[in-house]
């Protein structure tokens, strides 16, 4: 396993952590930032569409495995929404860090858009509620808060040359 | 700006969510296990990282609360629940003589034994209704037990890890709980909404029944039920039937304050001669 991937493994295995442990206790208004969401966006927006839908799919499903919902829910809704985002990053100019909460916000209505759909697809009818607007709104100006942080990391993650330590420059 | 091949891609991306489609379709035959497996394998991490955010989690709560004032308040708040819940429980066996008659082998809430639990986080997702407790099946807890607290129902046991337990709460859509009112005895089923902490309740075995704002709702008595019966469930909020209406609007707001949870106790039900672990 090269040291790129060791990285990346690491980063998924923290981010899971801090979502079930820390995060579960800084709920507002119902709403929890998605930490393996926004590291698809950030993954998406480093490395583009196929490297971005493959992180997002395998983040889901270990993001699945600590919910109620179906597995497989969370991990097609991060690979779509990596996937989207790989493709929209491609015309962007990459130089301003002012993206990165842009991202994060937007990416996070789309990827909590698209779990509401395949889970309500799925069975779980009660995902269609009128409340979960509010829930969408509010996490996503948590994930796009987080993205200051979360892209950085994720940058340092992908990155080949490993000679380079943390902090990215 | 990078330039990609679309056609490769393509045939990956429907891959992937061909795989997506079938997990989903397959998760209930192996996510259980799966899912045990997950919560295990991190448990140790997540207990470490827990304690560490414990002091973070308590900056708030410290600048208003000295600790040792804090754990005395915190006993008494559950003294004074234990001590609610049980006049509830005396009133709703009060009015369910008649009904016990007729069941009079049905096992009820004191034949039970009991787990104690720490609600150690709430649903780590966004959709969601759900809290996390500190005990899982080395101590004997099993997927369908209720859940308590001395003020009322809680929820019920969704999933189970070794040393961890997801509970589903009672204002969950995923729930429904066949309930008794407290005047008329007519029983129910609550049909909790997403988002709404007040629950409306359907299918109502008496719709002419007299129902007065502020009376309690009871699990019901029946046999096979998941839930023991007379347990506290919900106090009645609002009340209406037009002339109409087939049957009334009633919606109950549950007793136990779900968003800050503390101590649990998990029924061993509808076993609940099952040994202690």
């Amino acid at each position: 396993m090269g040291i790129r991937r060791i990285r990346l493994l690491l980063v998924v295995i923290t981010l899971l952590v801090l979502q079930t442990s820390v995060f579960t206790h800084l709920r507002v208004f119902d709403a929890v930032p998605d930490l393996l969401l926004v590291a698809t966006i950030a993954m998406a927006y480093e490395s583009g569409p196929m490297p971005g839908a493959l992180f997002g799919f395998a983040a889901g499903l270990a993001n699945d495995l600590f919910l109620t919902t179906p597995l497989g829910v969370s991990a097609l809704a991060f690979a779509l929404t990596g996937y989207a985002v790989g493709l929209f990053q491609t015309g962007l100019i990459r130089e301003s860090r002012s993206i990165y909460p842009l991202l994060g916000g937007v990416g996070s209505v789309a990827g909590n858009i698209l779990f509401i759909l395949i889970g309500g697809i799925a069975g779980h009818d009660e995902l269609f509620a009128a409340h979960h607007i509010q829930v969408i709104i509010v996490a996503a100006l948590y994930d796009a808060v987080l993205a200051n942080a979360i892209f950085p990391f994720m940058r340092w993650a992908t990155r080949t040359d490993v000679g380079r330590a943390w902090p990215p420059g | 700006m990078v330039v990609y091949r679309r056609e490769p891609q393509r045939v990956l991306l429907t891959v992937i969510i061909v795989a997506g489609v079938a997990l989903i379709v397959m998760s209930g035959r192996f996510s259980g296990t799966l899912r045990s497996g997950a919560h295990d394998a991190m448990a140790p991490v997540r207990s470490t990282v827990d304690r560490a955010f414990q002091p973070l989690r308590n900056v708030a709560g410290d600048i208003t609360d000295y600790r040792p004032l804090q754990a005395a308040n915190q006993r008494l708040r559950r003294t004074a629940a234990d001590l609610r819940g049980q006049l509830r429980r005396n009133r709703g066996v009060g009015a369910e003589v008649g009904e016990l008659q007729k069941l009079i082998d049905l096992p009820n809430v004191e034949d039970a034994t009991g787990i104690a639990a720490r609600v150690t986080g709430g649903a780590p997702g966004n959709f969601d209704r759900t809290v996390a407790i500190n005990k899982g099946s080395a101590k004997g807890m099993r997927v369908g037990y209720p859940v308590v607290t001395g003020e009322g129902l809680v929820g019920t046991v969704t999933s189970v890890s070794t040393n961890q337990a997801t509970v589903t709460l009672v204002d969950s859509p995923n729930l429904g709980v066949g309930v008794r009112l407290e005047t008329s005895n007519a029983v129910a089923i609550t049909e909790p909404r997403t988002g709404d902490r007040s629950i409306p309740l359907a299918f109502i075995s008496d719709p002419f029944a007299q129902v007065q704002k502020g009376e309690l709702v009871f699990t019901a008595a029946v046999n096979n039920a998941a839930f023991p019966p007379a347990i506290p469930v919900a106090t009645v909020t609002s009340y209406s039937k037009g002339p109409q209406d087939l049957a009334p609007t009633i919606t109950v707001a549950p007793l136990v304050n779900l968003d800050n949870l503390d101590f649990v106790k998990v029924l061993r039900w509808p076993d609940p001669t099952a040994a202690s672990g």
